[in-house]
């Protein structure tokens, strides 16, 4: 995980996810609609050497992150697949919809690229099989970043925890072997479901970094906090932290002060504003002695 | 939501994954590929002849329900099925009939009892914080549909309808655990993009006095995950109720409730054991099994989803024929 900064900004902001309240989120979409405004604050990251952005492929996200001029000297962490992007687009137009959807954002050098494994894609499609979906998906979530300099890769939490329930380790093996032999990178599971996931992985023998939630107030930290703080303690996997604020219930004071003694690796940052951007990392660099 | 519920059974120690069933035979490659370690069968009745099964999880097209509860209810299998419990309330109607003379357990899918900020609501109206309910305004929307659409889902006599159904009938049944039996209904619907309805807006009134208004629409932009917004008023003042927060307004303090403004976020209620889905699912689940294991009444049983069906059939009933509509009175 060299490439990984110890602070990683997140992108749930700028793509209107709000754990507050529904204005919060109107008010992210508006605002990040503008691709300037995810600059800004791209830049507030730079400058405080912040060079690590966790992002799915949605179309502002990729649209700042093209007019962004120190893209190329970041670290950009895909979220793969865009589950909700998927999840909207298969309600309207079928999960083949969905996918041949996305590949019309391609350009022509990445169509022809993909071109020949779209037909096995598609014939994957059909006959259902998960396992060279999942693979077909990955190629095509992946295409959106080729320009940039890729950290890591981060399976999508439900498709991890999809795979968590349905006691298939395959998934997690194919995940890591593509990423590791295709794009030469670190492969990361997120979860929402660490304190089961961590054993699982351990029992499989499966070793990957591991993104799932920590904080003060153990929001989404499952089955417990203090499971999932004993696991992160005991245990050596590389563990990156997010939901570090608790969905906005706690200051980057509060949140970092609780962070200083967890074994965690990296910590993902999100920000809704320039001037939240220059306090919260302030903050956190302070407080960790960064 | 079949594989859903797969995965989340999966998931429950007292629970034991024994067979899956689907028409559609390409699925049992799937069932291979993910690793479930399950039986497959695309003919229901061999499943049910060849596998020694307690309880069953329906989760088909609307229109299919009843025909499959029937072949369930002869081997006495306890069933959750997912909502809404069937295309008409005639079907729906039946399916209680034939459930009522028998002991098995059974649940429908209405999510939002199992999601705590929701029963948190709950337990403060049941508290009298409000004191006396009178009014209520509520809406929930999602944006999806901004074409026309093909399949059953679409539909209306294999799905039942469109908005209301499949989308207004969560907050529907919030509605009815919320103030009881609803008594008049004044509906109407919009088609603007598939045959059914896309959006609707209903004036209901509730045998307890309560009235107030329900907005759906799944044609809205801005809603990436459906989202819900309830207010209620009451003598004591009001209380707001979304997916992310419950907010007080008090004009006297009630127990710990100080006057004016109080704020419950989602985040300080604590979470689940288990996610996978959305919130409420694990918990769906594992009441189900729990109520199967201990011969218990799960909190939402096929009569809390009749009791949803008549709402919604109201509602159909009175935009059709542009008329208030008072519950049950077929039943004269």
């Amino acid at each position: 995980m060299n490439e990984l900064g110890k602070l990683i900004l997140g992108s749930n902001a700028f793509e209107g996810v709000s754990f507050i309240s529904r204005s919060q989120s109107v008010h992210y979409m508006e605002y990040f609609s503008r691709a300037e405004n995810i600059v800004a604050i791209l830049e507030a990251a730079f400058n405080l050497g912040v060079k690590t952005f966790m992002c799915s492929n949605c179309e502002n996200i990729m649209a700042a992150l093209g007019e962004f001029k120190g893209n190329r000297e970041i670290a950009v962490l895909p979220v793969i697949p865009n589950a909700y992007e998927y999840a909207r687009e298969a309600s309207e137009k079928g999960v083949l919809g969905a996918v041949i959807s996305k590949a019309k954002g391609f350009s022509m050098y990445q169509k022809v690229r993909l071109g020949l494994r779209a037909l096995a894609k598609i014939k994957s499609v059909i006959s259902r099989d998960v396992l060279n979906l999942l693979a077909e998906l990955v190629h095509f979530e992946l295409a959106s970043f080729e320009k940039y300099n890729l950290g890591g890769v981060i399976l999508h939490g439900q498709i991890t925890d999809l795979a968590l329930s349905s006691h298939n380790p395959h998934i997690i093996d194919i995940f890591q072997n593509l990423i590791k032999e295709t794009y030469k990178v670190q492969p990361v599971l997120a979860t929402h479901n660490l304190g089961i996931l961590l054993p699982q992985l351990m029992d499989w023998k499966i070793r990957i970094p591991v993104m799932a939630p920590l904080n003060k107030k153990g929001f989404m930290m499952r089955p417990s906090q203090e499971e999932c703080e004993k696991l992160i303690r005991e245990t050596d996997y590389y563990f990156i932290a997010k939901k570090i604020f608790a969905g906005g219930r706690l200051t980057p004071e509060e949140a970092f002060a609780y962070l200083t003694d967890k074994k965690a690796g990296s910590f993902v940052v999100g920000v809704g504003s320039v001037s939240e951007a220059y306090h919260t990392f302030s903050v956190a660099k302070s407080i960790l002695k960064i | 939501m079949g594989i859903l519920h797969t995965a989340l059974v999966n998931m429950i120690p007292q629970a034991q994954l024994s067979a899956l069933s689907d028409i559609n035979k390409g699925l049992a490659k799937y069932v291979k590929d993910s690793g479930l370690q399950a039986p497959f069968f695309a003919d229901l009745s061999q499943m049910l002849r060849e596998v020694d099964l307690d309880a069953v999880f329906i989760s088909t097209p609307a229109f299919t329900n009843l025909p499959l509860v029937e072949q369930c209810l002869e081997r006495n299998l306890d069933i959750f099925l997912e909502k809404p419990l069937a295309h008409t309330l005639e079907a729906a109607k039946k399916m209680v009939s034939l459930v009522s003379q028998k002991t098995i357990v059974h649940a429908s899918g209405y999510l939002f009892a199992h999601i705590a900020l929701f029963q948190e609501a709950k337990k403060l109206l049941e508290e009298k914080v409000l004191g006396n309910l009178f009014r209520f305004r509520s809406s929930i929307y999602i944006s999806e549909v901004f074409s026309s659409r093909k399949g059953w889902y679409y539909d209306r006599a294999k799905s039942g309808g469109g908005a209301v159904i499949n989308i207004a009938s969560h907050l529907l049944y919030l509605l009815f655990w919320y103030f009881g039996p609803v008594r008049e209904i004044y509906a109407k619907t919009q088609s603007l993009y598939s045959e059914v309805d896309d959006a609707a807006t209903a004036l209901l009134g509730f045998a307890s006095g309560v009235e107030g208004t329900l907005d759906v629409s799944w044609s809205i932009p801005g809603y990436r995950l459906s989202y819900l917004d309830l207010l209620i008023e009451g003598d004591n003042g009001t209380l707001e109720l979304t997916n992310d927060y419950i907010k007080l307004y008090l004009y006297k303090s009630h127990k710990k409730y100080p006057k004016e403004w109080t704020t419950i976020h989602k985040i300080d209620l604590g979470c689940s054991k288990f996610e996978l889905g959305g919130e409420g699912y694990f918990e769906e689940d594992l009441e189900f099994i729990h109520c199967c294991l201990k011969r218990k009444k799960p909190t939402v049983s096929f009569k809390e989803g009749l009791e949803v069906q008549k709402i919604i059939e109201a509602i159909y009933r009175s935009a059709e024929e542009r008329r208030s509509v008072r519950m049950g009175e077929d039943d004269r």
